[in-house]
């Protein structure tokens, strides 16, 4: 009778651990939807929601608040009726206007002025330019891959003349911008994903959302945990097809972002040489020195500041930085594929 | 004293017949609760069989709306066409699933190793197409960057 008891009891056990939940708990679902819509990339929101209609309430209006971070920031295209980075840097009889915009504009310009502080001018959104030239190639020569080329270098240094980020004057009270040298453009390309990213999360902080994660091309924030509680797992891409490891790392992230650059996500080929999108403000030329440089920190602005920063780094610069800054962890993947990272690391690996 | 325990005790045929009938039933009653017990492990065992079986499968989304839905345990090729003569070739051989020549001009999406775990995926962003791998088998990370 005894064992008659244990076995309907392991039964139960069996039966009960294939439910998803207790009954007594409410059936979270885990929901995703993406968008090519904002910041030339793809974008994905997933969630934990009690159904797809609560989901959809959510990812809308975070889709909805990119949308508008997208439209203020990109320095491609201008709206109607709205002053952007763009309409900033347009000529109006040779010179740049005194524009007047949106207050999140003259926030993230003036964090974008900090993050040149704090990684010694690594990141630097002066230097619209010469990313211009490169960008202008770049499209070049994916649409006409025969016929790719790099950009003349002597182009590149006259554009490099006009990127001191003091001609970038910020007024905070009039909520106005005005860039100083007629031949400078902005290209926040460097922060602008992860900025917004971050604004948007923090917004759904505020509103008590927990249990989501977005993802805008490779800057990941975390919106508390899991609806399980447990960790969001992230897996850093092994960009090398490995059967034995397909994931550099495995982290776990709850409230954290995650952001990679790789030099693998955005090239083109010119003689079959491989040239990134990242370029180093000193050569001028994209970086040689890493195959892609992973930021875990709290803020996916930080994050994608960093990111960029470390890639125009030496190795050593850049763990120097990290090592100063708190609750900031870096992981370096060399062309060799060998990976090194910041002493705090390894704390937020699931395995 | 010990041969003296073994002797059974006397009892009256009623109640001798009484306890037969009782070790019949419990015996029976215990086969048809092993049974029982064996048949409903059989079917879990047999759900879990048919789920690795048929479980893994990748979904094509274009432009946000689902192109296909694709068992990894099948090998097939898949044209996905997203207008304008634009073309890219998913290949499912093996249990995994790659993109083999695309129109694309960044070419990224062949470039991308070939995906088997939940949660994995390919994209191809000059034509907006997503392939994700759907209740998979072997269990990914949550997100990939
Ligand atoms: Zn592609």
């Amino acid at each position: 009778m005894k064992i008659k008891c244990l076995t309907i009891l392991f039964v139960l056990c069996i039966l009960s651990s294939c439910a998803p939940l207790s009954p007594n708990e409410k059936t979270l679902d885990k929901f995703s939807a993406y968008s090519f819509d904002y910041f030339d990339t793809v974008t994905t929101v997933s969630g934990y929601a009690e159904s797809q209609e609560a989901f959809d309430e959510i990812a809308n209006s975070v889709l909805a608040d990119l949308g508008e971070y997208h439209r203020l920031f990109t320095i491609y295209h201008r709206f109607e009726g709205m002053e952007n980075l763009c309409t900033i840097n347009e000529l109006a009889n040779g010179v740049h206007r005194t524009v007047t915009v949106d207050r999140r504009i003259i926030d993230m310009l003036m964090y974008a002025k900090d993050m040149y502080e704090k990684t010694n001018g690594r990141v630097n959104i002066a230097m619209g330019s010469v990313l211009s030239i490169w960008h202008d190639y770049r499209e070049m020569g994916m649409s006409d891959p025969a016929s790719a080329e790099l950009p003349p270098m002597d182009q590149l240094t006259a554009a490099a003349e006009h990127t001191d980020i003091n001609c970038l004057v910020i007024d905070e009270e009039s909520s106005t911008v005005t860039l100083t040298d007629p031949a400078m453009k902005l290209d926040v390309g460097a922060i602008a994903k992860g900025y917004a990213v971050e604004m948007v999360a923090q917004r759904l902080e505020e509103q008590g959302v927990t249990g989501f994660v977005l993802n805008v091309g490779g800057n990941v924030r975390t919106v508390g945990a899991k609806g399980n509680g447990e960790k969001w797992v992230v897996g850093i891409e092994n960009p090398t097809d490995n059967e034995e490891k397909p994931y550099l790392a495995y982290l776990g992230l709850a409230g954290e972002a995650l952001v990679t650059s790789g030099s693998y996500q955005r090239y083109y080929l010119v003689d079959g040489k491989r040239y990134h999108h990242i370029i180093d403000p000193d050569t001028l030329m994209p970086t040689e020195g890493f195959t892609s440089v992973s930021i875990l920190t709290g803020s996916s602005a930080d994050g994608d500041a960093l990111s960029t920063a470390l890639f125009c780094m030496s190795f050593e610069d850049g763990l120097a930085l990290i090592e100063s800054m708190p609750s900031t962890e870096a992981m370096w993947v060399f062309h060799d594929g060998r990976e090194v990272t910041s002493s705090g690391f390894d704390t937020y690996r699931t395995k | 004293m010990d041969q003296n325990q073994n002797i059974p005790t006397p009892a009256s045929p009623d109640g001798r017949g009484d306890h037969q009938g009782k070790d019949v039933r419990r015996g029976r009653n215990d086969i048809i609760f092993i049974s029982a017990l064996l048949l409903i492990l059989a079917i879990i065992g047999l759900g879990f069989f048919l789920f690795r079986k048929e479980g893994s499968s990748v979904t094509v989304e274009v432009g946000g709306q689902v192109y296909g839905e694709y068992s990894l345990s099948r090998d097939t090729v898949v044209d996905i066409a997203t207008g304008d003569g634009e073309l890219n070739r998913l290949v499912i051989r093996d249990g995994k699933a790659f993109v083999e020549t695309a129109t694309c001009p960044d070419g990224i999406c062949v470039g991308h190793r070939p995906i088997s775990r939940m949660g994995e995926s390919i994209v191809c962003l000059p034509h907006q197409i997503v392939i994700t791998v759907t209740d998979g088998v072997d269990e990914g990370p949550d997100i990939v960057v």
